[in-house]
């Protein structure tokens, strides 16, 4: 049993951590562990798109519906999805305005609440439903009811997103707030679903003969200072310090196929791990 | 209204802008400068925490006069939201946590509860001086509450919660309460950030546990983050964000148990440590 203590004019409980400053490097050191316990390890999380996937409208939208269901009967699913072209213009209205980053940030959900509620209304048939934040420890009902969760990726800072380290736009998007509930969950696999094969060296569009990498480490990825990437550059940090889901997949939305594959363990697309490891127990 | 079909994706006049069809994870979007400085949401008004461990721990001696001159400063015009601190029940939580092999984002979600207790605590004693509990959600109401005179109360903490991510070393969440008011404040474009702790301002070390500390009244958030200094008075993460930061490019700590501290740093004086930027 806990008691308390108070010599030096605070009541302190006694615990590990009584009086220390947790700002101190050496406490925090002292924190570090291998693998932490996953919250809902049995769960596919597939990322949909924003701009690369949603706007596309049904041409792109209803195969991957199709195949979302056809998924469902084998494997428990949770679908988040970004923003896309209504995204960038808030962004660029809101910055036209002055508005700060906490104000951008604030406002960037609305767009993909659309998309999600788009999502939502075509999977509702087969049991899709809204998924959102304050109903996250509720996920297991949803999971055990055989319903499909469909949820927003932008993670709910809000008007508290820290400043950016370059540029002027949010750092923390769709891609980034999914790979945090995933890593959260324990998720079993995590899979982004874009337009494009997986990653290359360079543009395929450029230079027909770029390099198609199958597998990378974040680490690696980060350090090739691509000028273009499918995925925002933020997620390969997060990769890197993952402790649970130390590999992401990136595979082709347009052909439906290759999620049913990556889940499969089929070669597909593209791996993206950890280079830390951190999650050896 | 027309659609015009566009590389596949559904278009619509005057939809597209400077970012349409990019990806934002193109290193072109790194070079995007703002034309103009962002607005001021709330620029005459002043972010002031409460410590949780260094005030709210130390019960009524610690927390009566503080709040007497917050009070007073706020009959006197001087408009502020008062954040404030967990402390050592949010500690206590946190070993539990550790102990358990709970993740960095449980403990952010878990340590949330604590500044919760607190703001209420604080919003009890300051009820018939017009203190009021403000939320995450209430944001866009501080207008009315600072209008009418209130003392807008809120817990330190980042909404974050399940997505504060893992640090680089270490399983504690680095987002905590320092760090919420501060983002806060940068937001708002503040008057200015004041965190009320029991200490004078910064020393060379914890003064708890080493007397033979120096005291530092003044340092810059680069000096600190350099020094390699074991512990900080204020979270790492404030500084790093204050370098980045349009608005809040300042910050003072002082030491609320010395009498007519807080009245003189709402007042714009320097009683306690300065970092800037």
């Amino acid at each position: 049993m806990t008691s308390s203590t108070t010599e030096d004019g605070r009541v302190h409980v006694e615990s590990g951590l009584m009086r220390e400053s947790l700002v101190s490097k050496s406490l925090n050191e002292a924190t570090e562990s291998g693998r932490v316990r996953p919250m809902v390890p049995d769960v596919k999380f597939i990322a949909i798109g924003g701009q690369s996937i949603m706007d596309r409208g049904a041409s792109a939208v209803l195969p991957l519906v199709d195949m979302i269901v056809e998924l469902n009967q084998t494997y428990k699913l949770i679908i988040g999805v970004g923003g896309g072209a209504r995204a960038r213009h808030t962004f660029s209205i809101g910055l036209d305005l002055g508005l700060p980053i906490g104000g951008l940030a604030r406002i960037m959900g609305g767009v993909e609440e659309q998309n999600r509620d788009m999502l939502q209304f075509l999977l509702a048939p087969h049991g899709g439903i809204t998924f959102v934040k304050d109903h996250l420890q509720d996920l297991q009902m949803f999971l055990k009811g055989n319903l499909i969760p469909v949820c927003i990726g932008q993670p709910p800072y809000h008007f508290y997103e820290p400043p950016p380290e370059h540029g002027a736009l949010p750092e923390n998007g769709s891609d980034t707030g999914l790979f945090l509930m995933a890593e959260l969950m324990g998720a079993d696999q995590m899979i982004y679903v874009k337009d494009v094969d997986g990653l290359y060296r360079e543009d395929p569009d450029v230079n027909p003969d770029a390099e198609f990498i199958a597998e990378a480490t974040a680490a690696d990825v980060t350090s090739w200072e691509l000028a273009d990437l499918p995925l925002e550059r933020n997620l390969l940090e997060c990769v890197e310090n993952a402790r649970l889901v130390q590999t992401i997949h990136l595979v082709n939305g347009l052909k439906p196929e290759t999620i049913k594959m990556a889940l499969e363990g089929q070669p597909v697309g593209t791996k993206i791990r950890s280079s830390r490891n951190r999650g050896a127990a | 209204m027309s659609n015009k079909p566009q590389d596949g994706r559904i278009w619509i006049n005057g939809l597209e802008t400077n970012l349409t069809g990019k990806t934002l994870s193109h290193l072109d979007m790194a070079d995007i400068k703002r034309e103009t400085p962002p607005i001021r949401v709330l620029p005459d008004v002043w972010v002031v925490k409460v410590g949780g461990q260094s005030v709210m721990d130390r019960g009524r001696d610690a927390v009566f006069p503080i709040i007497e001159e917050l009070v007073k400063a706020n009959e006197a015009g001087v408009r502020f939201i008062m954040g404030v601190g967990g402390g050592t029940r949010a500690r206590h939580a946190y070993a539990m946590a550790l102990d358990l092999g709970l993740p960095t984002a449980a403990l952010a979600k878990i340590g949330a509860s604590i500044p919760i207790q607190n703001a209420r605590m604080l919003q009890m004693l300051t009820a018939k001086d017009n203190g009021i509990m403000v939320y995450h959600d209430d944001f866009e109401k501080l207008p009315l509450y600072l209008q009418t005179g209130c003392i807008p109360i809120i817990s330190g903490m980042p909404p974050f919660e399940f997505w504060e991510k893992a640090p680089n070393v270490g399983r504690l969440p680095q987002n905590r309460t320092d760090a919420g008011l501060y983002l806060l404040s940068e937001f708002l474009g503040a008057k200015g950030m004041i965190y009320i702790k029991d200490e004078d301002g910064l020393y060379t070390a914890d003064p708890k546990t080493h007397p033979d500390a120096t005291y530092i009244p003044e340092t810059t958030a680069k000096e600190l983050l350099d020094s390699g200094q074991d512990d900080l008075v204020v979270e790492r993460v404030v500084l790093q964000y204050m370098m980045r930061a349009e608005h809040m490019r300042e910050i003072q700590i002082i030491n609320g148990t010395t009498p007519g501290n807080v009245t003189k740093a709402l007042n714009g004086e320097i009683v306690g440590t300065v970092i800037r930027a």
